[in-house]
């Protein structure tokens, strides 16, 4: 794999997990008990770790599972961390994110954190070893001649313990060591937290003494006093908190990515939202003003809340990779476990996408490129048997098509079997006794019905299965469609059709009665005017003849439980979902308009033909009609 | 006028690197030398203004050369490069006279860091 490209992100969320870790490592330093502190700590170590694997940090993963280790066992034995476990996790911590650091700067080489898992594997097996003692204890100096100087390293200085002995070495420059505490024995070998004490015979003043210890470096604070007495261990104790604070975000270099709670880039866009509104009822004002510069400074306004819209949106625009690029993974595994030889391909990685829609399909992609290794593409005997290559080919691709995201997921399997499918949905009463044969819209129906897809012996479905109406229903709350082709043994094809971004869409809005529905264009072809020579009747149903084809008419009257009007001279919407196309009969039009999608709770069993509702310009809601469902 | 550099690793990787990132930074990488001898040797005959060394080397381990070369010089500026989990090491080395150490694998910044702290 291509690390280095990913690399930059698995920094960038790794810092993150690690500031989370210190946060909560801080709380558990005051209560080890705290179990939501713990929990947290746990989670951010194992994110860290599952993204260390899939770079191939090894030192990383195998620090992380060692905390994890110790975390786990806290977690089930109910009584929590140890009281010496915290300091010792900041120590693992400290350890983890410099071989994050390093293994970044380096692609994974010579990063040793065995020393580290040692001290973490000694606790977790319930050990506690003398290392894992805070030795701040013994920062305590026997009384005695010169000055008393304190020196705390920085928390993640490496090697401290060698670290310490440049500081002793800078002290002996400038006069006589006469006492060092922790004794100079533990320090090297680093069983101390990051402080450590001495005592000088020195000519030099105070601030020569400070200046000639920093040069050792990484020292975070040099404390001297003239009185003999003992160092304050509390204070060290105390003042690390806000170590950790400068230290954590001093010390952060510049990056390229800012990365933000995606609630605030929400929020934002819900105000975005509002203002379009606002906008609109602002655009409607001003016109029987005809005040040119009123209208003029509404045109200006509305300008840049496009523009700002267009901003807001593409900070929220994530390319596919991000979630794409994990998937050659699962079809791998999915394949080996099988049995089967597939060549994946994806194409299209770039193609960005709405980072909350992007986050909402990962999971639906896994569970449709899983089916297709599983129930798609036959094993390599059945193939060759077939006359086809022994290598099953799995396409996932990504392509922008107009106003939407095409994901598409094809293989080149045995397609599904359409009449086991039509015997199972006649069995469920599904369709009329005495249907021959199946369409492709048909079939999606049946195999995104839930009832179907969680029956038994599931995998005894030839073709998909499992968890499409997941899928589906889904992609539809996203304001998306699902399309199905299936071609017996030459293989199925399922397309997502997913909106760009969320929330902000153009639709077509339409009277019926005095009630104004919203279509988003989308799924908007064209609009006629009903002619009488372009209405017909076929077997008792109206159609609509459109140059040389005839689509179906739906009333939109009827779908509101209005009572239907003679249809001539109505206006007529001629909606397009995948390859499929109707009319819809409605009163009136009242143009175009960008609307922002509110969803509506509890209302998709009642009326499931609508996705959800806007506030128009003036104020009135109108519901948004989701036309997938009209077919 | 730039500071001299004597980069002492028995690894051809190593050295590069830490070449790069001196050269970089404005040093004058005056010579280079695979084993600890050879480090002792080239100090003689360059008297540079810092050697980075490393700790394990052939012939002559880094910690030896240090010992001699602040015999030499007891003013020498040696940064020695270690790696994780070598305290001891480090510990011994700063006892024979080195100034510093940075930890490998080596960030520029760090490395930078100990070089300016080394010169003063």
């Amino acid at each position: 794999m291509d690390t280095a490209r990913y690399a930059e992100l698995f920094l960038m969320e790794s810092r993150d997990n690690i500031v989370a870790v210190n946060e909560a490592l801080l709380r558990l330093e005051r209560d080890p008990r705290d179990r939501e502190a713990i929990d947290a700590v746990f989670r951010a170590v194992h994110t860290v770790k599952g993204m260390a694997g899939v770079m191939g940090y090894a030192a990383v993963a195998d620090l992380a599972h060692d905390m994890e280790a110790l975390l786990a066992k806290a977690r089930s034995n109910g009584r929590g961390l140890r009281t010496s476990d915290p300091a010792l996790l900041i120590d693992a911590t400290d350890a983890l994110e410099l071989a994050i650091e390093a293994s970044v700067a380096t692609g994974g080489a010579s990063v040793d954190v065995t020393a580290m898992c040692a001290r973490l594997r000694g606790t977790s097996g319930g050990e506690e070893t003398p290392g894992d003692q805070p030795a701040l204890d013994s920062v305590d100096l026997p009384p005695g001649e010169g000055m008393a100087i304190v020196v705390r390293l920085v928390r993640d200085a490496p090697l401290p313990g060698a670290r310490a002995a440049l500081v002793i070495q800078r002290a002996r420059a400038l006069g006589e060591v006469t006492a060092v505490s922790p004794d100079e024995e533990h320090l090297h070998d680093g069983r101390f937290a990051g402080t450590f004490a001495m005592r000088i015979r020195t000519e030099s003043g105070s601030e020569e003494i400070t200046a000639a210890l920093r040069t050792a470096g990484y020292v975070e604070e040099v404390r001297v006093q003239r009185e003999a007495h003992a160092a304050d261990p509390g204070a060290a104790a105390r003042d690390r908190a806000d170590v950790a604070w400068q230290t954590g975000t001093l010390k952060a270099p510049l990056q390229r990515f800012v990365r933000i709670d995606l609630r605030r880039l929400d929020s934002l866009m819900n105000l975005m939202g509002e203002l379009v509104i606002a906008r609109g009822r602002l655009e409607q004002a001003v016109v029987p003003q005809s005040d040119p510069v009123l209208t003029e400074a509404a045109g200006a306004v509305g300008r840049l809340i496009v523009d700002m819209q267009a901003g807001i949106l593409s900070s929220r625009m994530v390319p596919v990779w991000q979630v794409f690029d994990r998937f050659p993974r699962v079809v791998r595994d999915a394949a080996r476990s099988l049995g089967k030889e597939i060549d994946f391909v994806v194409e299209g990685r770039q193609i960005e996408l709405d980072r909350g829609l992007l986050e909402q399909i990962g999971d639906p992609l896994v569970h449709l490129l899983r089916n297709a290794v599983d129930h798609g593409i036959e094993t390599p005997d059945q193939r060759e048997r077939a006359g086809k290559s022994r290598a099953g080919r799995l396409t996932l691709t990504a392509a922008r098509e107009r106003a939407a995201v095409v994901i598409r997921v094809t293989d080149d399997g045995k397609g599904i079997d359409r009449q086991r499918m039509l015997d199972r949905a006649l069995v469920e009463g599904f369709f009329e006794p005495g249907k021959d044969g199946l369409s492709d819209e048909e079939l999606l129906r049946i195999i995104a019905r839930p009832g179907f897809t969680t029956a038994e012996s599931v995998t005894e479905l030839s073709g998909r299965g499992v968890g499409v109406d997941a899928v589906v229903s889904r992609v539809r709350a996203m304001g998306g469609s699902v399309d199905l082709r299936s071609t017996p043994g030459e293989g199925t094809s399922l397309t997502l059709r997913l909106p760009v971004t969320l929330a902000i869409i153009q639709a077509l809005l339409a009277r019926v009665e005095d009630e104004t529905y919203a279509l988003p264009l989308t799924h908007v072809k064209e609009t006629l005017r009903l002619t009488p020579e372009a209405l017909r009747q076929v077997r008792g149903s109206d159609v609509l003849v459109l140059r040389d084809e005839v689509l179906p008419l739906l009333s939109l009257r009827r779908i509101v439980d209005l009572p239907v009007r003679d249809a001539e001279g109505s206006q007529v919407v001629v909606l397009e979902v995948a390859d499929r196309r109707a009319g819809l009969v409605v009163d009136q039009l009242r143009g175009q308009q960008e609307i922002v999608v509110k969803t509506i709770d509890g209302a998709r069993g009642a009326a499931s033909c609508f996705s959800g509702a806007t506030i128009l310009g003036d104020g009135i809601p109108a519901l948004i009609l989701e036309a997938t469902s009209l077919f | 006028m730039s500071h001299t550099v004597l980069i002492c690793d028995d690894a051809i990787f190593m050295r590069t690197m830490l070449g790069d990132i001196l050269q970089q930074a404005g040093f004058d990488v005056v010579g280079e030398a695979e084993t600890g001898s050879q480090a002792v040797e080239k100090y003689r005959e360059l008297r540079p203004d810092l050697v980075t060394m490393d700790i394990v080397m052939p012939d002559m381990g880094g910690i030896d050369a240090v010992r001699e070369i602040t015999k030499l010089d007891p003013l020498a500026k040696v940064l020695m490069c270690s790696a994780m989990g070598q305290q001891a090491l480090v510990v011994e080395a700063i006892q024979a006279g080195a100034k510093d150490f940075v930890v490998k694998p080596f960030q520029p910044s760090r490395v930078l860091e100990a070089v300016q702290r080394v010169l003063g």
